[in-house]
């Protein structure tokens, strides 16, 4: 079965520094992969070539079988990657709703029909069971800027999921976010990645957060993968405890 | 739409087909020419309110629409063929120039629409042999439709005033559209709505294509109306004329530049009795409203109306007063 996401051999250069070093895994369907690693250890780097934000120096990745090298962020979401940023990213002046739909509206019709069609392209009665799933159904005529941080957090985490992707990344999902709304952002993850056989891969520093959600964790140090496993075992990993504690 | 909004919009039409027979020739002047620049002020409005790219060359819009109407219907070119030429030239003009946009944002982005204003007046002025230069245009010909003349005041303003609901409606239903969402998500987060699917590039140009059009229609209607042109008459100040509108009625409020544009207009005909001092009242009472009310007029009303609710709903949302 063709993987979902294949990153194969790749490296990423800023002049003499390697921040991404022959870096290769698989994500299939229906897994949440977690990619850790201690500061500067290159998941951010990464999470960039993988997502187009930067190009990598070296090597290759494949949706689905498909070299998106050179595809601009809207074409990837188009090949069904969608994503979270570190820092929130909502559309603070729009309502939740207009927030959701706009996530799946590109998906619908031509550009034609985006304009001369249905003004909410279809997508209401979608948006709101999205809106429900995440909980903000009470919210759902809010502006998203006046809603609470970890709020926003979900939403943002909503819009990812809107168009029906093949693959998520989050980055850093948990940043910030108090301890009840993440409980409940880790619970809607693992219910959409069960009901709906989503895949993710997450980034992300809360470790509790990580070893919880994910079935399979790479660690990165210096650019390389240093480790990869099930949490169980990374969490036992000398190498992971060295990376993190130093020695 | 609600019900209560629907019969402002009745009401409102009512006020502008009745309004003109209570005017002089001058006063029905005054009217058409409200409503021409708010036809490009509405342009603007998408351009910079909706999408949130800023442009300081919606005067060179209407000067291409203007001088592409004139030399066509003085050539004998039937004038709906002019005007839908004209119309459709600035959208082409307007897609090109939203180019530079996708590079650079913001006073960078103001500073290259600047430059193109200046360049369009320029070639205007020099090209001697097809503008007139500094001369202009003279004895533009107003439309005749269906055999009825528009010569006159009245028939002109009814003619301008039909085009401007069309063009109204036009934009209310491509705000509302998902082009409209995408437009705003343009202004609001464009890295976020790039990752959601929305082509930042296509959306770029077409708010700058789109925004133009409008610019060039009113330029159009203008060659009709005042049936002389010239480059003086599109120059910057007239583009920082149709930006005030905007900004003072309400950027991204879609009655924002139809009211700024009315108020720009009328401004000096009620501030004539102060003579010399108009500009000065004029500039003080845009700076005011400028510390104050940075949204524009429709910004303050809408603080207004969301305090009021809260007040009668102290559990409300903020939105949910707002609506």
């Amino acid at each position: 079965m063709t993987p979902v996401l294949s990153v194969r051999n790749v490296s990423k250069s800023f002049g003499g520094l390697r921040a991404v070093d022959n870096v290769s895994f698989d994500v299939h369907q229906g897994e949440i992969l977690g990619l850790i690693g201690p500061n500067g250890s290159g998941k951010s780097t990464l999470f960039n070539c993988v997502l187009g934000q930067l190009p990598a120096s070296t090597g290759s990745v494949l949706v689905d079988g498909q070299d998106v090298a050179g595809k601009r962020p809207c074409d990837l979401n188009k090949l069904g990657v969608g994503r979270t940023f570190q820092m929130l990213q909502v559309f603070p002046d729009m309502t939740v709703l207009d927030n959701i739909i706009l996530a799946g509206q590109e998906h619908k019709g031509t550009m034609l029909s985006r304009l001369f069609g249905k003004p909410d392209a279809g997508l209401t009665a979608e948006a709101l069971r999205m809106i429900d799933f995440f909980r903000l159904g009470h919210q759902t005529y809010e502006k998203a800027g006046s809603l609470s941080y970890g709020q926003q957090k979900l939403l943002d985490a909503a819009m990812a999921f809107m168009a029906g992707p093949k693959l998520v990344m989050l980055d850093e999902p948990a940043g910030g976010v108090n301890l009840t709304m993440l409980a409940d952002l880790k619970e809607r993850l693992k219910a959409f990645n069960q009901e709906r056989g989503a895949t993710f891969v997450v980034i992300e520093h809360n470790m509790e957060f990580v070893m919880s959600l994910c079935t399979r964790i790479i660690v990165l140090a210096n650019g390389r993968i240093i480790a990869q496993g099930d949490p169980e075992t990374v969490r036992n990993d000398p190498t992971v405890i060295e990376a993190y504690l130093g020695g | 739409m609600s019900k209560h909004t629907l019969l402002t919009l009745v009401a409102g039409l009512a006020i502008l087909i009745l309004l003109p027979f209570t005017q002089s020739n001058y006063g029905v002047f005054v009217l058409s020419s409200w409503l021409v620049y708010s036809i490009s002020a509405m342009g603007l409005n998408l351009t910079l309110g909706y999408a949130g790219q800023v442009s300081l060359a919606q005067a060179s819009f209407m000067g291409i629409g203007a001088y592409m109407t004139a030399l066509m219907t003085m050539a004998g070119v039937p004038w709906p063929i002019a005007m839908v030429a004209a119309t459709v030239l600035c959208f082409v003009i307007g897609f090109l120039l939203g180019y530079p946009a996708l590079r650079v944002q913001h006073h960078f982005l103001a500073f290259i629409t600047l430059a193109f204003n200046a360049l369009v007046v320029l070639a205007l002025r020099n090209e001697e042999w097809l503008t007139g230069g500094t001369y202009g245009i003279v004895g533009i010909p107003r439309p005749e439709i269906l055999g009825l003349p528009t010569q006159k005041p009245l028939a002109f303003y009814f003619f301008v005033l039909a085009l401007f609901v069309l063009m109204a409606a036009a934009l209310y239903g491509i705000i509302r559209s998902p082009w409209g969402r995408a437009f705003k998500a343009l202004r609001e987060n464009p890295i976020r709505a790039n990752s959601l699917g929305v082509d930042i590039r296509k959306t770029t140009l077409l708010a700058f294509a789109i925004g133009s059009s409008y610019g060039g229609l009113a330029g159009s209607l203008l060659a009709q109306l005042t049936q002389f042109i010239d480059p003086h008459s599109f120059g910057l100040t007239i583009s920082l004329k149709v930006l005030l509108m905007v900004i003072v009625g309400g950027a991204g409020f879609f009655f924002g530049p139809i009211l700024g544009a009315l108020l720009i207009v009328l401004a000096p005909e009620f501030l004539r009795f102060t003579e010399g001092y108009y500009l000065m009242i004029y500039a003080t009472l845009v700076i005011v409203l400028m510390v104050f009310c940075p949204t524009g007029l429709l910004g303050l009303v809408e603080r207004a109306r969301t305090a009021l609710k809260i007040r009668q709903k102290p559990n409300a949302t903020t939105w949910e007063a707002g609506r």
